[in-house]
């Protein structure tokens, strides 16, 4: 924090002249800016396929319900960059043969080439979803199976659909926790540094795409720590920032007389 | 909610629920099943793709079916290059991500218990805050204390060294709030006074008492922080300069950013391949009986407050 108010040259105090120089630089909010876009599109696909699939596996439909919670939850054992290294070989079409299938087929000009410097944020999304997907998911059905039993049984008693139970029943009660993987996805796009690099090692996507690519660049290719220092924190307070506001949204919307409540208990 | 009884599994849905006639139910049940199976697949094709792939020498790697094993298995001359390549690096990798990974485990665990522990168990005055300032470090990036970290370290020479990397991982801000939420749950006080009144001194109660009941607390957060550390690539990268000193992580990224860079000789796709495998293998093998307890670790923090 301190290092953050000192000049790169002189390493004297210079109020926040370092600050002002993280908000005129272009590079890196444009890194916060695809990383926000990036947290908007990817977060809402993988919790809501996190969603989906805990509620079907928790519903009466299910067969091997322990096999595929177990499968799902496989990738959080795989490091991040095993995970990049992985799929960034899999997105390679000479690696791949299978990218090079609509090509035969006359369905497109060349093969596929995912890592392309166009696609290659949609890329890191298959990969992130890939990673964490059955991570929230896990939390979501541990969640479910706290349902008391006898809440579904009345619901059942009442005639809801099975479809209305899981929307109308369920999903309401375990919103806390889906509200909790929200957050924690949040903070975790904010952060996007290993998927990048490594796909930037093995396909060259840029090594400014992510703020925390640039604060590394800054404090270690080009040794101005301080800088780093000043970009690091605006990152941490931009990340508080969206956690608190995307709180602030939801607990508005979900509770409605939470403030009338308090007063009562 | 209490919080240690919540893993509570329902193994089976039970029968009064699901609706419609047989037919319905069936094709319900199949169409879901196809989609279960469908992103399984999705889920498991990579990695089987490692499992074929390190098999292949480098020719085959751009020559034969993705997904398909080759005619002649390359495992044992892949292994041979991995393990001997630039003076056998990747033995080092290896044992340092072991070590690492051990050391951290043990220590956050330890360190962990006892502040978790104490924060639940002993009315001080400092009690909120302290939990205050536990909760709100979880909500800190990593990267923004990834920078300062490395200056202060480069200042008492910690820098490329085991205890620069085993350090800080040791402080683990989920690990003390989620001891916390346990011991609270687990331990009775009642429990505790009768030690006292029996005349054990506190740390005999804590030894004697404490410890053995929050063992499967212990357990889960070794394999948490066993895990994370295995897995962590920004801190060692930052840390770390020398490649006898880089876990699993760091060097196989290190190989990888040479795969791109011309005349630096043949390219290690095989290696790379092979020691990603290495490095996944164990966890993956060792997954089926450690998942309760992960799930458990990871589950406590999430619905604790509901």
């Amino acid at each position: 924090m301190v290092l953050s108010l000192r000049s790169p040259l002189t390493n004297a105090y210079t109020r926040l002249l370092n600050y002002r120089t993280v908000f005129g630089e272009g590079q890196y909010w444009s890194g916060v800016i695809r990383m926000a876009y990036f947290g908007a599109v990817q977060v809402s696909v993988m919790i809501g396929l996190a969603i989906l699939v805990a509620l079907f596996l928790d519903g009466p439909y299910c067969r091997g319900r322990r096999f595929f919670a177990l499968i799902y939850f496989m990738p959080f054992a795989v490091p991040g960059v095993i995970a990049a290294i992985m799929w960034g070989f899999l997105l390679t079409p000479d690696l791949d043969s299978a990218l090079k299938v609509p090509h035969y087929l006359g369905l497109a000009n060349g093969p596929i080439t995912p890592l392309d410097y166009r696609l290659s944020l949609y890329a890191i999304m298959l990969i992130v979803t890939w990673e964490f997907t059955g991570h929230n998911m896990t939390l979501l059905l541990t969640s479910l199976t706290n349902v008391p039993h006898q809440v579904l049984e009345a619901g059942k008693v009442d005639g809801c659909s099975e479809f209305a139970i899981a929307t109308r029943i369920k999903l309401p009660l375990i919103r806390r926790t889906v509200i909790f993987t929200i957050i924690l996805s949040i903070i975790g796009s904010l952060q996007l540094f290993t998927e990048p690099v490594i796909l930037n090692d093995i396909a060259t996507i840029g090594n400014s795409f992510t703020p925390n690519q640039i604060i590394y660049n800054t404090a270690f290719s080009f040794g101005n720590e301080q800088l780093a220092a000043a970009q690091s924190v605006v990152l941490a307070a931009i990340t508080i920032l969206a956690t608190v506001v995307f709180y602030g949204l939801v607990q508005r919307k979900m509770d409605p007389f939470a403030a009338g409540r308090g007063v009562i208990k | 909610m209490s919080a240690v009884t919540f893993v509570r599994t329902r193994s089976k849905a039970p029968a009064y629920l699901g609706s419609g006639s047989r037919v319905a139910r069936r094709m319900k049940t199949t169409v879901g099943t196809a989609a279960l199976i469908v992103a399984a697949v999705y889920v498991i094709a990579p990695i089987y793709w490692l499992i074929v792939a390190s098999s292949k020498d480098i020719g085959q790697l751009f020559s034969t079916a993705t997904f398909l094993p080759p005619a002649h298995l390359s495992w044992i001359s892949n292994l041979k290059s991995l393990f001997t390549y630039e003076s056998g690096d990747f033995r080092w990798w290896l044992l340092n991500s072991v070590i690492y990974a051990t050391c951290t485990a043990a220590l956050a665990t330890s360190v962990s218990t006892l502040a978790g522990y104490g924060r639940a168990k002993y009315h001080f005055g400092a009690r909120r805050t302290v939990f205050g300032l536990v909760v709100g470090s979880l909500m800190v990036p990593a990267t923004a204390l990834v920078v300062p970290l490395f200056l202060l370290e480069h200042d008492v020479h910690l820098t490329n060294t085991y205890e620069g990397v085993i350090l800080p991982l040791m402080v683990y801000p989920f690990g003390v709030y989620f001891m916390s939420i346990f011991a609270a749950d687990a331990v009775p006080d009642t429990l505790i006074d009768s030690c006292r009144i029996d005349g054990a001194s506190e740390l005999h109660a804590f030894w004697k008492v404490g410890r053995p009941i929050l063992m499967p607390g212990r357990v889960t957060l070794f394999l948490l922080s066993f895990i994370g550390t295995w897995n962590n690539y920004f801190l060692p990268l930052v840390l770390l300069g020398s490649e006898t000193r880089f876990p699993l992580s760091v060097g196989l990224s290190a190989w990888s950013s040479d795969l791109m860079l011309a005349g630096a000789g043949q390219p290690l796709y095989p290696e790379v391949i092979l020691g990603s495998l290495i490095s996944v293998l164990p966890m993956l093998i060792l997954f089926p009986f450690l998942q309760k307890y992960v799930a458990r670790g990871l589950t406590l923090g999430a619905i604790a407050g509901e």
